[in-house]
């Protein structure tokens, strides 16, 4: 066996119940990632997404008073 | 025509004011504990006095009741005028606001009696463990349900940073927090030996990850952009920003943990993920400051945005120091010295303080209605924060390389160079000056204070007078 493959190797049988949600979670979680990086940057999102950096700019016409009913 | 205010500020106003309260008695208190340790007649032989019992305070004072306070003004200022909605509950808010100024009273009482669970960030005892998961729950239902009721279709990316800070601190508190009490005052953790260290830090770093990071990221992109009058420079990027943070910060906790009893993957684990979010961190940084680009001028009269700016830039310099510290060849030498505290400090008075003391003069001058009361004040304090911070910083850089190099020297025939006293000995001036550097830090804060007290005198007179109130 190479040192690369032993390095990597994986005794799976050993593994807890503690040890497979770990390695679930780290699964679910890094695909997760890679849907955000794809959705974030696909070309088709950008006005949507970039647009939407106005909002804090927009809200003084929402903000200070409004008269008494 | 008689108006009344369309969103829920009062309360609002009343956690601005205690925030800046509390900076000013929690780093008073920094202030004396940094000069008991150069100072050691400075204990006064008073158990409630000495610096064991008066640091739980300090770090307490500063991260909950400063922290928390400016984390849930900026959070219930932004989510009304982002949403464009009143807050869900006003009672529900001012409930809040009592509860968590209770905690804090029960904190300045119960720390220097020595009541202490003797978990570094989360020493309050259990009864005051459950207040504060009570305050935190109220504090979130009311920002989710205002959100829940929003009339604008998109959740602006400031308030996903605050929400991700709320789900996380929610558990990180309850689980790190879990313990067996066997009296009022007393309770054992439920958790032992190095499971115990490793909960501790699993708490300890994401405490800084979720909430005196992402919570102060929310504040950074909604008041940045709005006292620079411009858009954030690029808003996709701050949603890689967000998620990356939340998908990776909760890894790092094991890299307080190098050369332990820790499994060793563990540490290396942290390590790696650690130097991975220098990624995302740079990202956010780049992107805050970005958002001036085209418009850098606005620094030179803009007392207020140079806080905010400034802040980014020692952000991005803890996230890089951070993650070089915990990989094992420097962790070797830093750890247990002071450079730690030096790297938290920076991060503290540089990141934290600074980006929230921008959020509340913009704040202040928003909700009053009113310009700041002294323009030179804000940059008086700009400049005080500013050399106090690296003044502190670079004396602890200093004392805890040598520290760290003083202890590991070893001779020819294999024995320790030096004794522990005689680093204790060295370390004397750079404690001197870290005090210093801390008073300076403090005289700013003090400043502020005064500056927003009289601001808000200032506002209420010409109020009185019969102008018309906008706030």
């Amino acid at each position: 066996m190479s040192s690369l493959a032993e390095h990597f190797h994986t005794d799976w049988a050993a593994l807890t119940v503690n040890d497979w949600i770990g390695l679930i979670v780290t699964v679910v979680v890094s695909i997760l990632m890679v849907v955000a990086y794809v959705y974030v940057f696909h070309p088709a999102n950008r006005e949507y997404l970039e647009t939407r950096k106005y909002i804090p700019l927009d809200d003084e016409d929402r903000f200070e008073t409004e008269e008494k009913k | 025509m008689e108006t009344t205010e369309k969103y829920h500020f009062d309360v609002v106003r009343w956690f601005t004011i205690m925030a800046v309260v509390y900076l000013v008695v929690g780093t008073l208190v920094g202030v004396l504990i940094a000069s008991q340790l150069a100072w050691p007649v400075l204990n006064f032989d008073i158990a409630e006095l000495t610096f064991g019992r008066l640091r739980p305070l300090h770090t307490n004072a500063v991260i909950f009741a400063f922290g928390g306070c400016a984390l849930m003004a900026t959070a219930f200022y932004t989510v009304q005028r982002t949403c464009g909605v009143p807050l869900w509950s006003n009672k529900l808010a001012w409930f809040t606001f009592f509860l968590w100024n209770f905690i804090i009273v029960a904190a300045v009482i119960t720390l220097p009696l020595g009541l202490t669970q003797g978990k570094e960030y989360a020493e309050l005892e259990w009864p005051l463990d459950i207040l504060i998961a009570v305050a935190w729950l109220a504090y979130s239902f009311n920002f989710v349900m205002t959100i829940a009721k929003r009339k604008t279709s998109h959740i602006y990316v400031s308030n996903w940073f605050f929400l991700g800070m709320m789900v996380m601190i929610t558990y990180l508190h309850v689980v790190n927090s879990l313990a067996i009490p066997v009296s009022w005052f007393n309770s054992y953790s439920i958790f032992s030996g190095v499971q115990d260290a490793m909960i501790q830090w699993w708490w300890g770093h994401n405490a800084v990850g979720y909430y005196l990071t992402a919570g102060f990221l929310g504040i950074m992109y909604y008041f940045v952009p709005k006292q620079a009058n411009r858009p954030v420079f690029s808003y996709r990027l701050s949603v890689i920003h967000f998620w990356a943070l939340m998908f990776g910060y909760v890894w790092l906790g094991a890299h307080h943990l190098q050369y332990t009893a820790l499994p060793d993957w563990t540490g290396s684990l942290g390590a790696a993920v650690s130097l991975a979010m220098i990624i995302p961190s740079w990202g956010g940084a780049v992107n805050g400051m970005m958002t001036l680009s085209g418009a850098w001028d606005k620094l030179r009269t803009d007392y207020v945005l140079r806080f905010l700016i400034m802040s980014l830039a020692f952000y991005a310099m803890s996230t890089f120091e951070g993650p070089v510290m915990s990989s094992k060849t420097v962790n070797a030498l830093s750890h247990y010295t002071d450079w730690t505290i030096g790297h938290v400090h920076s991060g503290a008075l540089g990141w934290v303080v600074m980006v929230a003391a921008g959020a509340i003069y913009h704040m202040v001058m928003k909700l009053w209605n009113t310009e700041m009361y002294s323009a030179k004040l804000v940059n008086l304090h700009f400049w005080l924060a500013t050399i106090g911070a690296v003044i502190y910083i670079v004396a602890m850089w200093v004392s805890g390389i040598m520290q760290g190099l003083m202890w590991r020297d070893y001779d020819a025939f294999g024995t320790l160079s030096y004794t522990f006293a005689e680093s204790v000995a060295a370390m004397h001036p750079y404690y001197v000056m870290r005090a210093v550097g801390g008073a300076i830090y403090w005289l700013g804060g003090a400043v502020m204070l005064y500056n927003i007290i009289m601001t808000i005198r200032m506002a209420s007179a010409t109020r009185a007078v019969g102008a018309p109130a906008k706030a």
